[in-house]
């Protein structure tokens, strides 16, 4: 992170909460307390898409909030990228059999980082938004190998976090 | 002398010939064009007279003055003829005091030959001329195209148009009378007149209303006018002399005519607790409004107590008038922010700045006196301007009231802009207004610390009332094209006109500063202030140029930079949490439950903090205090 | 001390100055981050907000916002050079009440609520410190042998802290609100605060909202300049006493809730203009 040049140095955040049930809210919101800290990386939480380069989605789409996820990404200016965290907006979750539940946001947006978690873990949340924070940056300067168009962040398992081996964020 | 003396026939006694032929009741394109004719010869003679004029008093020959002596009891028996029909016991007692001072005076007054009478044609007066003249002609056009409109809507009480146009351009010889006369009976002479003008203008339109405002302003102007009759008398018979400048000229032992002319000022500039009139006044059609009440009619107080302020310097009076101006100032600022009716937030503006035109003339020092002059030029041209831009939008929308002026950047463009304009220079530093506020502030500081505070509270007040107005009838959303809203054509002619106007007087500010009021001040002032002060006035010119470029160059710098970036492709709605509604052009509605639309009202007049009533019950009586106190002071 | 007035020196203090508003304004984010056990972002970061806020695409709802949004900065870097060259004290005041102003006028010009009651709010708030500052200009007026220069201060040899105290406190509050720093960061919701969702810059986006970030800096740098003014000799007393304001103003906001304009307005007009006038009016005597 040397270059300062690069858009991973001041990613803005806006957070949509579709149809979840608060839980990823909770813990992305816990991402900006003392105990993990986003600012550390520049990240800023707004509330106002007109000025955030990160939309993070929470709950999965219905018919009712379709438009209203579509006009909010589109208020968003370029270059932007869509997070979708945790499974409810990866892939409509535990609610995906639901009447009214249309699927994941990839329904409806193009989504570049997907964290799966029911909730997401912090750690997997920060990882998932500094990924996209560098795919912003490979967007805006044209260069997007296939690669990293869309990432998959792999959650700790339990059976490893027993084992005492990460406390960070995993790497995919 | 000659050419001098051809000019101001025709500028006090042209208007009245023209307006007396309109009387004959001449319809259509003649009329039409015997306005255009007066318009025209009194702006010729207005802008011909500083550049004829040898600046020295002329003295009229004897007969002038006989005139005078018989037309002034003319003028308060009118007065007492309409307190009669009116039924009001305030008017007819006055007038009947006024009639008792007049005899008085016959009686009494200065035997032996009768004096010449003097007219005063100074840079003071030059100012007013071409301001009455000017702007005054110009508004009379205006009217023209504003009439046609407004006698398809009038109520069929409202007297003829004839009889309106009359009395408009017999306005304007008097008023030009009346800033060119130093002797006082004459002067009084024209300030009746101008009252009675005043009433019938706002009664013009007949209603209940209409009569009620046009009985108030009545009243309180007779009020003046016996205040005047009463300093008159005292003059001719205590001191000898009926022309102003020898009166002022005897020194502080004329002080309570002085005072009592003084009284007359506050009463005809609606000063508090006098300015309920100019409040129910704007239920006149907007000419009126714009001619009358805020750049001219209003202005003669200014003028008077401008004139009278070297006289008042280094007395005890002179606190008092800059203390009472400067409380009319910022209560009426204070006012302003209650009211959301656009003509009374301007009424209230307008008197708010004539306090500070009064209070600038108390403290009489060369900057003050300075200040007063940059006020009472820049104040009347955009206050004219932004009157007859809430006329021209409210007969095109219906509604004079602040609130349903949103979205007007689209629907009317030009009067838009041109209110814009009007009201930015109203505020914004380079322009003339500001210079005046700043020179204002700058004087109080040096010499009058007591009234600097309310200085500086009401001019924090009067960002207030017209940031909220220029905010509201900017918002608009993008539109790719604009179309010129359809108005009369005699209405948009005069509007460009007057906003060319303001922006030249904006940018020629400095010159203006320099080739006029720097040396009205040095001649009003002459020994009575250290030196210092006089070089304070060419600081002023150093800080004209600054912001006045650094403004072109961000206006210009952001159009160049911007245009390229304006593709439709880049436009977005404002963010309304993603439940737009796109259809409503001017207010904020988003979608709710069951997808039904919310529509916002925004809108701040904090009536408990500013409502008229709360602060008129506690600002009257202080107000009434003061006008006591200044006639308190004198005794000894 | 007084800087000369040539376009070289002007050039270089429109570039230089920013970068120490943004470093300012860094510190401060960083001292806030501390405070609440956080690590917080690289003192730089502002600026990297603004460059990456540069090659963003521009979206706009109107075209007027970009004229206020130009007005804004130019009558803020006016202002500045104002204050650095040490002009007339009244019309730089002015000049930069018009600053401000004018981003009031770009927030009520688009059709949002939420900066339209921003805008309101900004200006009951400018209404509540204009007086004051007025009556600090008209003090340094009576405390600098009648002159209203802006270089007499720079160049009195008593220290301005020591003749205008309260006035001094006074302006500390001023301090807060123009910092937008609780408890009175009631109405542009700078950085994380999000009561009306960023007030008056919500329909800004991209460079625009770039040029309203560098306004702010160059407000920053101007209001440190300003109170290095009160004591301006030796200087780094000045100095030292502005980064102690500044560090005042981070605590006070770490410490404090948000307070409505009412009460900010109500307290303005009572407590910090009685002592605003208390201390105008020792002066007076004083001089007499």
């Amino acid at each position: 992170m040397t270059n300062v040049q690069k858009f991973n140095k001041s990613p803005w955040v806006v957070h949509f909460n579709c149809n979840s049930c608060n839980g990823c809210d909770i813990e992305f919101l816990a991402c900006l307390t003392p105990l993990y800290d986003l600012e550390r990386f520049g990240i800023l939480h707004v509330g106002n898409p007109k000025h955030a380069d990160v939309l993070v989605v929470t709950g999965s789409v219905n018919h009712r909030n379709a438009r209203v996820l579509r006009n909010v990404y589109d208020q968003m200016p370029d270059p932007k990228v869509v997070v979708a965290m945790g499974v409810c907006s990866s892939t409509g979750g535990i609610f995906a059999d639901g009447y009214n539940v249309l699927g994941g946001i990839d329904k409806v947006l193009p989504v570049d980082v997907f964290v799966p978690g029911c909730p997401a873990r912090p750690e997997a949340m920060i990882d998932g938004i500094l990924k996209a924070a560098q795919i912003l940056e490979a967007k805006h300067s044209g260069k997007t190998p296939l690669a990293m168009k869309t990432m998959l962040i792999r959650t700790p398992t339990l059976a490893s976090a027993a084992a005492g081996q990460e406390k960070g964020a995993p790497h995919a | 002398m000659q050419i001098q003396e051809a000019l101001i026939a025709a500028l006090v006694l042209g208007p009245i010939l023209f307006g007396l032929l309109i009387l004959t009741g001449v319809k259509g394109p003649a009329r039409t064009g015997l306005i255009v004719l007066a318009a025209l010869s009194t702006i010729g003679a207005g802008v011909a007279l500083p550049v004829y004029t040898n600046l020295s008093n002329m003295v009229l020959p004897g007969v002038v003055t006989s005139l005078g002596s018989v037309l002034e009891p003319l003028m308060i028996l009118i007065i007492l003829t309409i307190g009669y029909r009116l039924k009001s016991w305030p008017v007819t007692i006055m007038a009947l005091i006024q009639l008792a001072f007049c005899l008085a005076g016959f009686v009494w007054g200065h035997h032996g030959d009768t004096p010449d009478t003097l007219l005063v044609v100074d840079k003071l007066a030059m100012v007013m001329v071409m301001i009455v003249s000017v702007i005054g002609s110009l508004i009379a056009l205006y009217a023209v195209g504003y009439m046609k409109n407004h006698e398809h809507h009038a109520p069929h009480t409202a007297a003829s148009t004839n009889r309106f146009f009359t009395v408009l351009i017999v306005f304007l010889g008097l008023m030009n009378g009346l800033v060119l006369v130093d002797n006082m009976k004459w002067l009084a002479i024209f300030w009746e007149g101008t009252t009675l003008c005043s009433f019938f203008l706002i009664g013009y339109d007949g209603t209940t209303e209409a009569k009620a405002s046009a009985r108030r302003a009545i009243t309180l102007n007779v009020l003046g006018g016996l205040a005047m009759s009463a300093g008159l008398f005292l003059a001719e018979h205590r001191f000898g002399s009926a022309n102003l400048s020898e009166v002022m000229a005897k020194g502080p032992v004329t002080l309570l005519p002085i005072a009592l002319l003084v009284l007359a000022t506050m009463t005809k500039s609606a000063q508090m607790p006098f300015q309920s009139w100019l409040l129910g006044a704007m239920v006149a059609p907007t000419p009126v409004s714009a001619l009358l009440h805020s750049s001219t009619m209003v202005k003669a107080g200014s003028y008077l107590i401008l004139r009278l302020s070297p006289s008042l310097h280094d007395t005890p009076l002179a606190m008092m008038v800059a203390g009472a101006g400067a409380f009319t100032f910022v209560v009426t600022s204070a006012l302003a922010i209650g009211q959301s009716n656009g003509k009374k937030v301007l009424a209230y503006s307008t008197i708010a700045n004539l306090g500070l035109i009064v209070c600038c003339a108390g403290i009489g020092t060369p900057l003050a006196y300075a200040a007063g002059v940059t006020i009472l030029i820049f104040h009347a041209i955009s206050k004219a301007l932004l009157f007859l831009c809430v006329g021209t939008i409210e007969q095109t929308i219906g509604s004079r009231d602040i609130e349903d002026m949103s979205g007007l950047l689209f629907k009317m463009p030009l009067t838009t802009n041109i209110a814009i304009i009007g009201m930015i220079s109203m505020m914004m530093p380079p322009c003339g207004m500001l210079i005046g506020k700043w020179m204002a502030i700058e004087s109080a500081a040096r010499s009058a610390p007591l009234v600097l505070i309310p200085l500086v509270l009401g001019s924090a007040l009067t960002i207030f009332f017209w940031a909220k107005w220029i905010g509201r009838i900017t918002t608009a959303s993008y539109h790719g094209k604009y179309t010129i809203e359809s108005i009369d054509a005699w209405m948009r002619t005069v509007l460009t006109v007057i906003a060319s106007g303001v922006i030249m007087a904006s940018v020629f500010a400095m010159p203006i500063y320099v080739l006029v009021i720097k040396p009205m001040c040095l001649a009003a002032c002459p020994g009575g202030a250290p030196g210092m002060e006089i070089s304070i006035l060419d600081n002023v010119v150093d800080y004209m140029g600054w912001p006045m470029l650094v403004v072109i160059g961000a206006i210009v710098l952001s159009l160049v930079a911007g245009t390229p970036l304006f593709k439709p492709s880049r436009l977005r709605l404002p963010y309304l949490c993603g439940e737009n509604i796109d259809s409503d052009e001017t207010s904020c509605a988003f979608r709710s439950i069951a997808d039904a639309p919310v529509v916002t009202r925004l809108s701040s007049y904090y009536p408990p903090l500013f409502g008229e009533a709360k602060i008129t019950a506690w600002g009257n009586p202080l107000a009434f205090l003061i006008i006591i106190s200044l006639f308190g002071v004198l005794i000894k | 001390m007084t800087l000369p007035a040539n376009p070289l020196t002007i050039v270089l203090l429109i570039l230089i100055v920013p970068l120490f508003g943004a470093l300012l304004s860094g510190i401060d984010r960083r001292i806030t981050a501390r405070s609440q056990g956080r690590i917080g972002p690289p003192l730089l970061q502002p600026l990297y907000d603004i460059i990456k806020l540069l090659r963003k695409e521009p979206l706009l709802t109107n075209r007027a916002q970009v004229v206020y949004a130009h007005l804004h900065l130019a009558f803020m870097v006016l202002a500045m050079l104002l204050l650095v060259f040490g002009k007339d004290s009244l019309m730089f005041l002015f000049v930069f009440a018009f600053s401000t102003l004018s981003l009031v006028l770009g927030g009520m010009c688009v059709r949002s609520p939420y900066s339209r009651i921003g805008s309101q709010r900004e200006i009951i708030l400018m209404v509540a410190y204009e007086p004051i500052l007025i009556l600090l200009m008209v003090g340094f007026y009576m405390a600098n042998n009648h002159s209203f220069q802006l270089s007499a201060p720079m160049m009195s040899p008593v220290p301005m802290l020591l003749v205008l105290p309260l006035l001094f406190v006074a302006f500390l509050v001023v301090l807060a609100i123009k910092l937008q720093k609780s408890p009175f960061d009631v109405a542009t919701s700078h950085h994380a605060h999000q009561e009306i969702v960023k007030g008056i810059t919500i329909e800004y986006s991209g460079p625009y909202l770039a040029i309203l970030e560098l306004a702010h800096f160059y407000e920053l740098a101007l209001l440190f300049f300003f109170i290095v003014l009160f004591w301006s000799s030796p200087i780094w007393v000045g100095i030292l006493l502005a980064s102690f304001s500044f560090f005042l103003m981070t605590v006070v906001d770490n410490l404090f809730a948000r307070l409505t304009t009412h009460w900010t307005f109500k307290f303005m007009w009572t407590s910090a203009l009685g002592l605003a006038v208390t201390n105008i009016l020792w002066l007076y005597w004083a001089s007499k």
